[in-house]
């Protein structure tokens, strides 16, 4: 079966402004990366703005924070909205938002009802960072932990994993799933580094589980992360879909870190979580774009990435 | 916390170094190093001084690495079509 692949160029209008790292281009290296004769095979679908998004949305956030963000949203030609030195909202912000939601809840009907082997949603703005009720780090809604959430409301998941390989720890995922015990988060990230949290004692009530690396730890500790803790864990937690906050800011050209990985650790890391997914939930997985912020790194990563999900898929 | 744009390898609380232009960083980079060569400097304001250094050399490497990433496009384009990209003239 095929791998779906969700996009829309609305996620270049997401405009953070002058010299910040999470910048529209990125979003131009991954349609460059994705548009190579490799990829003819992908189900290429447009992120909708769906009708019932807002609704998915207040599973994770309260509807007061949406009707907050929505309201401080500028219109058409208005100046840029700082919510923290991180995160900003430009006239485009608001519609790139309802589709990147969008987009992973299409992606999440679309692999939970088996027309598609697995999928990837490029898009803006991130979601890891944002928590139930607090916009940072350059997200404003937690995409990858709505989607979970509305695959066990709408499909019947029972089990839903997010595997977060995204340099930074993904705090905002933590925070809304860490009460929910058939939620499963688990993280690699550089610790000391922003946000400051996945501490090895952060646990929630056993559906949290993370793996801090060093500051210049490569290929070798990665993977005994990964083979020591998180795919025990997710093993043991046994997922009826995985989600991965697929960040590329490990790689050691990455500009926000000093992780030291390669397109081929993003290529292990997704081969083995896909093993996972295809031994406990008939390979069903949907990856959503989080941070990398060197266009370079980023275009390779990508196309690394969804190479092993079609090959996974395949 | 400091914030996720300030915290590019070892930029640490030196937030105000994102604003920077390469040449001012490169300015402020260059007293530092005459400052630590010439070693008129107390232990303690050493080691500040040191990690403000560690700090502009970061947010330098991002501004080359940035540049780079765009002088590669501009390449890659002028590979199918030179149209608007003017050779370098040395006397002009």
């Amino acid at each position: 079966m095929a791998t779906l692949y969700i996009t829309h160029d609305r996620f270049i209008d997401h405009d953070t402004g002058p010299g910040h790292p999470e910048r529209p281009d990125r979003m131009r290296s991954v349609h460059k990366a994705l548009a190579a004769d490799a990829f003819d095979a992908l189900d290429r679908r447009q992120a909708p703005w769906r009708d019932d998004v807002e609704a998915a949305i207040t599973a994770a956030h309260p509807k007061s924070y949406v009707d907050d963000l929505k309201a401080r949203a500028p219109s058409p030609g208005g100046d840029l909205v700082r919510l923290d030195p991180d995160t900003v909202m430009s006239p485009g912000t608001w519609e790139a938002a309802m589709r990147a939601v969008s987009g992973g809840l299409d992606a999440v009907d679309a692999v939970m009802g088996g027309d598609v082997a697995n999928a990837f949603c490029a898009v803006r703005p991130c979601g890891h960072h944002a928590e139930r009720t607090t916009a940072m780090g350059f997200c404003l809604f937690n995409n990858v932990a709505i989607a979970g959430m509305y695959a066990r409301a709408r499909h019947g998941a029972e089990r839903v994993a997010v595997i977060d390989f995204d340099v930074h720890h993904g705090n905002g995922t933590q925070d809304i799933y860490e009460r929910e015990p058939a939620l499963f988060f688990a993280s690699t990230h550089q610790m000391p580094l922003y946000p400051g949290t996945g501490a090895l004692s952060e646990t929630g009530v056993g559906n949290i589980c993370n793996a801090p690396l060093r500051p210049g730890d490569g290929k070798e500790p990665f993977q005994d992360a990964f083979e020591s803790r998180v795919l025990p864990a997710l093993r043991h937690f046994g997922p009826d879909l995985i989600l991965i906050s697929a960040g590329f800011d490990a790689h050691r050209d990455d500009p926000l870190a000093n992780l030291q990985l390669t397109e081929a650790d993003f290529v292990w890391a997704t081969g083995k979580i896909a093993e996972v997914a295809d031994k406990h939930c008939e390979g069903r997985l949907v990856s959503m774009l989080e941070g990398g912020y060197d266009l370079a790194a980023l275009e390779r990563s990508v196309a690394a990435h969804v190479g092993m999900l079609m090959q996974a898929g395949a | 916390m400091e914030a996720k744009t300030a915290q590019a390898a070892g930029a640490g609380r030196h937030e105000d170094i994102a604003g920077f232009t390469f040449e001012q960083a490169l300015k402020e980079l260059e007293g530092i190093v005459s400052r630590l060569e010439r070693g008129d400097v107390e232990v303690e304001e050493s080691i500040q001084i040191h990690e403000r250094g560690e700090a502009l050399k970061a947010h330098c490497d991002r501004v080359l690495k940035r540049a780079e990433a765009k002088v590669e496009k501009i390449k890659l384009d002028a590979a199918g079509a030179p149209v608007g990209v003017e050779p370098l003239d040395a006397e002009g």
